[in-house]
C-alpha cells in the first residue's frame, strides 16, 4: 500500500515558527519530507534559504540532528556521517542532504557526482526553486530559459536567461545509481511515494523536488501549489523515476501551452512571442527526449 | 541634518521608500543617503532601512540609532517592537494605523502622525504594500519635503525598479495619504520588555557547539525551538475554515507551508499565532471551504 496524505503523522519535525516567506514551496517540501523520514534522521544543509529560514542560532525548526555544511560539499559530508554511523552500529539512520538547485546544479556538483559514483548510502534531495534565492535571486544552472533574475536582467539586447535549464536528474541517471527521481510539491501522492521509496532503499538516492518560490518568481504566494501543477501539465517539469536501470514516466504531461505556465509569473513578464516559441520548442524536445529515454530502458 | 528610520517587513519595500525619500530631498537641493540594515530577513520578517538628509555633505556612515523621525510601514509592528527606540523627543513618529494619534501609545509622548496606509494601498495599488503611501504621510506630517518632490522621487526609484505604470500608481497612493494624514501627539509610558537572549559561557556550550533541545531563561533553544517565533503578525489576510463546507480532504493540512493547520476531533484548526496568511489553503481547497478575510 502506498502512503496517503491521511497516513502522515500529525507531528511536524520541521516546526512552525520558521521564517520562510509566506507561501514558500521549499517550506512545504521540508515539512512533508520530515513527516515521511521521521525522527531517525540526520539532516545536512549547505547554504540556502531552507538553512536560513529553518534555523537562526540558537533557534531551529528541525527536531532532528541538523548540521550546516559548506556549499560545495553537502553530499560528501552526508556520506562521511553515514559511514561513521555505520561504524557505530547505527545503520538504520536516514542521512539526508537538503540542497538548493544552486548548491546542486552548480556549486556542489563535484561532491555530488563523487558521492554518487561511489554509491554512498545517502539520500540527496535537491529542492528546485530555479535560482539562488537566499542571496536575492541570482541565476543558477537550474534557472529556465527566459527567466528574469538579478543576474539575467531584462534589457534591450538580452532579456532573461539565454540558456535552457540544466538537466541535473539526467546527469544523475548517467551515474547509474540505484534511484533518481523528479517530484513536485504539487503532486502529493507521487511525492509521498518517492519520499517513502528513498527512505527505504539503500545506496545513493537522488530526488529533485520542484519547489516554487513566490518571492523569486514574482508570483502571488497563494499560487505556489497551482503553478507547480501548471509546470507539470505544460511539460516544463516532468515527473519520472529511474530505478535499477529502468526509467518510468509517472505523469504524462497534457502539454498545455507553456504560455499558461508563464503568465502568472512576473519573472517571465517580459517574454516576447518569439521567446515563448523558442521555449515551447525546447519543452517539446525535452519531453520527447525524456519519453525516448524511458522507452529505451524498458 | 535629519535622520529617518523606517520599520517595515521584508517585501514591503522599506528600502525603496528610504531611497525615494533621499531622492526627493536631493531634488530639492539637499545631500541625501539611503541604506538598508542587512540581515537574513525574508519576506514578512521585520526589517529596517534608513535615510539621512542634510544641506551639507554627509560623512556619517553608521546606522541610525537616534532618529529624528521614524516611519512605520506595518501596523502590527507598533505592538511588537519599540519602534520609538532612541527617537528624539522633538522628533515624530509617522505610523500606518487606523487609530488617531491620540489613541496610540509609544515609549514616550511625541508628535505622531497616523494614516490608514494598508487600506489606501489596497484601494490604489491592489496590494498591501505601504512604502509609497507612508512617504506621502511623511511629507504632510513634517513639511520637510514637498509632496511633488516625493512623487518625483517615487517616479525615479520605483520607475527604474518596477516600471512607470506601477510607479504612477504609487505616486498617486502617496498623494492620497498626504490628504488623509492625521497629526497629533501620542501617549507615552509604554514599556517594552527587553527580549532575553541566550548567551551561554563557553563552559556551558555543548561539545562541538552542538545545541541540544533545552529550556533556558530566554526560552527554548536547539532542535524544534523555532516554535518560540510566532509568525502570525506577518499576516494581512486571515483564512477562515467553514466547517459545514469542509470535506476533510486534508489538502490544506498537507500544503500549509507553516504546518499550522492541525487535525482535531472537531475538524481542522488553524493556529493563527503562526499563520502567515499566504492563502495557499484557500486556493487549494476543492470545496471552497476556506475564505481569506482582512
Ligand atoms: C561558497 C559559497 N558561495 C556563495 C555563498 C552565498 N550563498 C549562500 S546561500 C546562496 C544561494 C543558494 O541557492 P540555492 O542553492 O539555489 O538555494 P535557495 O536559496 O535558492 O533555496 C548563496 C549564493 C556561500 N554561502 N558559499
Ligand atoms: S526566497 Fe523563495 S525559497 Fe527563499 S524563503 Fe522565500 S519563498 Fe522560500
Ligand atoms: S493562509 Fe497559508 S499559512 Fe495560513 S493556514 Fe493557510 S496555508 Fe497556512
Ligand atoms: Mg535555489
Amino acid at each position: 500500500m502506498s502512503l496517503k496524505i491521511k497516513d502522515l503523522p500529525e507531528e511536524n519535525l520541521f516546526t512552525k515558527g520558521h521564517t520562510a516567506c509566506p507561501g514558500c514551496g521549499g517550506a512545504i517540501m521540508a515539512k512533508i519530507a520530515m513527516k515521511v523520514f521521521g525522527k531517525n534522521t540526520c539532516a545536512y544543509f549547505p547554504a540556502n534559504c531552507l538553512l536560513v529560514f529553518g534555523g537562526t542560532y540558537p533557534l531551529n525548526a528541525f527536531k532532528v540532528p541538523y548540521l550546516h555544511v559548506l556549499f560545495e560539499n553537502s553530499a560528501v559530508c552526508a556520506a562521511g556521517i553515514k559511514r561513521a554511523l555505520n561504524k557505530l552500529g547505527k545503520e538504520d539512520v536516514n542521512v539526508v542532504a537538503f540542497a538548493g538547485d544552486g548548491g546542486t546544479a552548480d556549486i556542489g556538483i563535484q561532491a555530488l557526482s563523487g558521492a554518487a559514483e561511489r554509491n554512498e548510502d545517502i539520500i540527496y534531495i535537491c529542492y528546485d526553486n530555479e535560482a539562488y534565492m537566499n542571496t536575492g535571486i541570482q541565476r543558477s544552472g537550474s534557472t529556465p530559459f527566459g527567466a528574469w533574475t538579478t543576474t539575467t536582467p531584462v534589457g534591450s539586447k538580452i532579456a532573461g536567461k539565454e540558456r535552457f535549464k540544466k538537466d541535473v536528474p539526467r546527469i544523475m541517471i548517467a551515474h547509474d545509481v540505484p534511484y533518481v527521481a523528479t517530484a513536485s510539491i504539487s503532486y502529493p501522492l507521487d511525492l509521498l511515494k518517492k519520499l517513502e521509496k528513498v527512505k527505504n532503499m539503500k545506496g545513493f538516492r537522488y530526488l529533485q523536488i520542484f519547489a516554487p518560490c513566490p518571492t523569486g518568481w514574482r508570483l502571488d504566494p497563494s499560487k505556489t501549489v497551482e503553478i507547480g501543477k501548471l509546470a507539470v501539465e505544460s511539460g516544463m517539469w516532468t515527473l519520472y523515476e529511474f530505478e535499477n536501470g529502468k526509467m518510468t514516466i509517472n505523469k504524462k504531461p497534457k502539454m498545455i501551452p507553456v504560455r499558461e505556465y508563464l503568465k502568472p509569473q512576473g519573472r517571465f513578464r517580459h517574454l516576447t512571442d518569439e521567446q515563448i516559441d523558442i521555449l515551447q520548442e525546447l519543452v517539446k524536445k525535452k519531453w520527447e527526449r525524456d519519453l525516448a529515454m524511458a522507452e529505451s530502458t524498458h | 541634518m535629519y535622520e529617518v528610520r523606517f520599520h517595515g517587513r521584508g517585501g514591503q519595500g522599506a528600502v525603496m521608500a528610504a531611497q525615494s525619500l533621499a531622492d526627493a530631498a536631493f531634488i530639492e537641493g539637499n545631500y541625501a543617503v539611503a541604506f538598508p540594515y542587512f540581515g537574513a530577513e525574508r519576506r514578512g520578517a521585520p526589517v529596517l532601512a534608513f535615510a539621512r538628509v542634510d544641506a551639507n555633505k554627509i560623512y556619517r556612515k553608521t546606522q541610525i540609532y537616534k532618529p529624528d523621525y521614524v516611519i512605520v510601514l506595518d501596523d502590527k509592528l507598533i505592538d511588537l517592537i519599540n519602534v520609538a527606540e532612541g527617537l528624539s523627543k522633538d522628533g515624530m513618529a509617522i505610523l500606518n494605523s487606523t487609530k488617531k494619534p491620540e489613541e496610540i501609545q509609544l515609549e514616550n509622548e511625541v508628535r505622531t502622525a497616523t494614516v490608514d496606509a494598508t487600506t489606501i494601498a489596497l484601494d490604489v495599488l491592489g496590494v498591501p504594500i505601504t512604502n509609497s503611501v507612508m512617504l506621502g504621510a511623511f511629507a504632510k506630517a513634517t513639511g520637510l519635503v514637498k509632496i511633488e518632490s516625493i512623487e518625483k522621487g517615487i517616479m525615479d526609484i520605483f520607475g527604474a525598479r518596477i516600471g512607470e505604470r506601477i510607479a504612477k500608481k504609487n505616486a498617486k497612493a502617496a498623494r492620497t495619504a498626504y490628504e488623509r494624514t492625521a497629526i497629533g501627539t501620542c501617549k507615552g509610558g509604554r514599556i517594552f520588555k527587553k527580549e532575553k537572549k541566550w548567551l551561554p559561557t563557553y563552559k556551558e556550550l555543548p561539545l562541538g557547539l552542538a545545541t541540544r533541545a533545552m529550556k533556558t531563561d530566554a526560552g527554548l533553544v536547539g532542535p524544534g525551538s523555532f516554535v518560540e517565533n510566532k509568525t502570525g503578525s506577518w499576516r494581512t489576510f486571515k483564512p477562515i475554515i467553514d466547517k459545514e463546507k469542509c470535506i476533510e480532504c486534508l489538502f490544506c493540512w498537507f500544503y500549509c507551508p507553516e504546518g499550522c493547520i492541525s487535525r482535531t476531533s472537531n475538524g481542522l484548526k488553524i493556529d493563527y499565532d503562526y499563520c502567515k496568511g499566504c492563502g495557499i489553503c484557500a486556493n487549494e481547497c476543492p470545496a471552497n471551504a476556506i475564505e481569506m478575510v482582512r
